[in-house]
């Protein structure tokens, strides 16, 4: 039951400047501290570095705050995060190994660095076999399985699947392709195809654990295209290039600018499929409040993961398998899309329960993604001056 | 000890394997079903019997070829692909079969969902035949042992009772039928079925492959 005129609204509403950097302090010290370290940084290239991805931090969470709308500031961060990783990732491949790609004898010696994406295959194996089945090292590498387990697990209990759309490295170019264009050519589609998604969890997670291989690493993530892959030596290593590629086209650009929507987090993620499950122990959710919604569906239609449809909207609030963008908060015209943290009054005190889930997954993606985005700058930078990456 | 017992000691030890390489097509299936636990333990037990009847083919074969396993291995690649590639078939039929999505592919997929009610039973023994056909570690195991009764009888038997041993892992298997979820949980079971299909058919083809040409 509404209790408020117009409760949820004052969430997207503009805040004072004063109260905007009021709000802004405790987020600008605690980055400050994360960002740098706690070191004082002494050589001007990573003092420049810093200062460039601490202000471009906060400047977009005080446009977040300031102006009342979230995805549109989140989205510049998250974009700018997937170039970045790439970026700084390709390039430290390179540095360590020599080449973008993975050999077998890196594989063998478990130099492979763990991404978050082959959680959904280990697990089953690991309980039943106590083996991990991947190629990399439980503490001793570069994005080591157990830094990234632990890492997951935490941002579950925060974000829930908020991770897809504050944490996740790759997340960015599929929302970035989505939003080239104004107008989506391709729409009404069936909510049915984002069950996929659970197909391809159900699928990839039974088959890794029969023959112990991560085969969604193996044989279908798109991403290797924008991070590491096996050599192509042979007809296979061709043909699992040649499946990269068609999907990182065909899924996160292509159908992402003709549908406006985040095809590859939707329809093939097998993680994004496993996170939604954690929405239901995040304490962050986004509701509608019925007595405001009008029924415009302008929510539905800009939802980038099938999280809103029209029963959904009678039930109050978006599926279990919302990544918590913020989009449709920010697209309401009446403010009936807000955040909500479970187990507190319906309908009211929105700008509250926005502040807190931001101050949660803003801190959370400067401190995971921050870093990355840091030696991506520091890197450019090496490159604008010395020619080398 | 005799043979039906080290048979089932074998199956008993290693069933966990033999559970995780039917999963990807037993747990789709029954998901993609949407029944209860006691409509999905029926179809467990069809599908079982098919395992017990592909166990028992190669029972026969093992003693038919003289019971070597290096006789058996030699064809492993091409007995695979011959395997996996109806496998993969089905399991694509199965997973197009039913489903109620406004999309190209609905007339022909309702054609084969005709198809495949009229043939459900056979269909799942079918299932547990190709997928009793295989190569696993455990397998070939049960192989060697059989190998060693030295007779048509004895291999059976063996095969049998590692049968047996191995099934029992099989038990928690119909309580996928608690799951709630209706049709959306039976639309996911039967994606992941055409998901899991087009990888045995890419396994199939490699396998045939390499038991063609680099035998």
């Amino acid at each position: 039951m509404s209790t408020d005129a117009n409760p949820a609204a004052p969430a997207a509403a503009p805040s004072s400047p004063l109260r905007t950097v009021l709000l802004a302090l405790p987020m600008l010290l605690l980055t400050f501290f994360f960002l740098s370290g706690g070191k004082v940084l002494h050589e001007p290239k990573v003092l420049a570095a810093f200062i460039i991805t601490y202000a471009f931090v906060n400047v977009l969470f005080i446009l977040m705050i300031h102006t009342g709308k979230t995805d549109r500031y989140r989205a510049i961060f998250f974009i700018t995060y997937a170039v970045m990783f790439s970026v700084s990732f390709i390039s430290h491949m390179i540095e360590a190994r020599g080449a973008m790609t993975v050999s077998d004898d890196e594989a063998l010696a478990g130099r492979v660095p763990f991404c978050h994406i082959v959680t959904t295959m280990v697990l089953i194996p690991a309980a039943l076999s106590k083996t991990i089945i991947f190629w990399g090292s439980m503490t001793k590498t570069y994005a080591s399985i157990a830094s990234m387990l632990i890492i997951w697990i935490g941002a579950s209990l925060a974000l829930g699947r908020g991770w897809c759309s504050w944490a996740c490295f790759f997340g960015g170019w599929d929302d970035g392709f989505s939003r080239l264009r104004r107008k989506a050519v391709i729409r009404n589609i069936p909510v049915k195809w984002s069950y996929l998604s659970f197909a391809v969890l159900i699928a990839v997670a039974l088959i890794s654990a029969a023959v112990m291989e991560p085969v969604y690493c193996s044989w279908v993530c798109p991403f290797k295209a924008v991070s590491e892959y096996s050599p192509v030596t042979d007809v296979k290593t061709a043909v699992q290039a040649g499946i990269f590629i068609t999907l990182f086209g065909g899924l996160a650009i292509i159908l992402p600018v003709l549908t406006r929507r985040r095809m590859q987090c939707s329809l093939l993620c097998p993680f994004g499929a496993m996170q939604s499950f954690t929405n239901y122990i995040s304490p962050y959710e986004v509701r509608i409040d019925p007595a405001q919604c009008r029924k415009c569906k302008l929510c539905i239609r800009d939802c980038p993961t099938f999280s809103l449809d029209e029963k959904s909207l009678e039930g109050g609030g978006a599926r279990f398998t919302c990544v918590k963008c913020g989009k449709c908060v920010d697209s309401c015209p009446r403010g009936a899309a807000y955040f909500h943290i479970k187990g507190t009054p319906l309908h009211r005190n929105a700008k509250i329960y926005r502040m807190l889930f931001l101050y949660s997954a803003v801190l959370f993606m400067a401190v995971f993604g921050g870093g990355t985005v840091q030696n991506a700058v520091l890197r450019l930078i090496n490159l604008a001056t010395t020619g080398r990456i | 000890m005799t043979f039906h017992v080290q048979g089932f000691l074998l199956g008993l030890s290693s069933g966990g394997a033999c559970l995780s390489m039917c999963a990807p097509v037993l747990f789709p299936y029954l998901l993609g079903e949407g029944n209860g636990v006691g409509r999905n333990a029926a179809i467990a037990g069809q599908f079982l019997f098919g395992r017990l009847a592909g166990y028992l083919c190669f029972a026969v074969i093992a003693w038919a070829i003289n019971a070597t396993l290096a006789g058996l291995s030699a064809y492993r690649d091409l007995i695979m692909g011959c395997t996996y590639l109806p496998l993969a078939v089905l399991m694509i039929l199965y997973g197009l079969g039913r489903i109620k999505t406004q999309c190209a592919a609905e007339r022909t997929a309702s054609r084969f969902a005709g198809l495949k009610r009229d043939r459900r039973l056979l269909f799942v023994v079918v299932l547990g035949l190709l997928t009793g056909l295989n190569f696993c570690p455990p397998f070939l195991m049960a192989i060697a042992g059989a190998a060693d009764t030295g007779s048509l009888a004895g291999s059976l038997l063996f095969f049998a009772a590692f049968f047996a041993g191995t099934s029992i892992y099989f038990i928690p298997a119909p309580f996928i039928g608690l799951l709630r979820g209706g049709a959306v949980m039976s639309t996911v079971g039967k994606m992941a079925a055409g998901v899991t299909g087009l990888y045995y058919a890419y396994a199939g083809i490699i396998h045939l492959v390499e038991g063609v040409y680099f035998q």
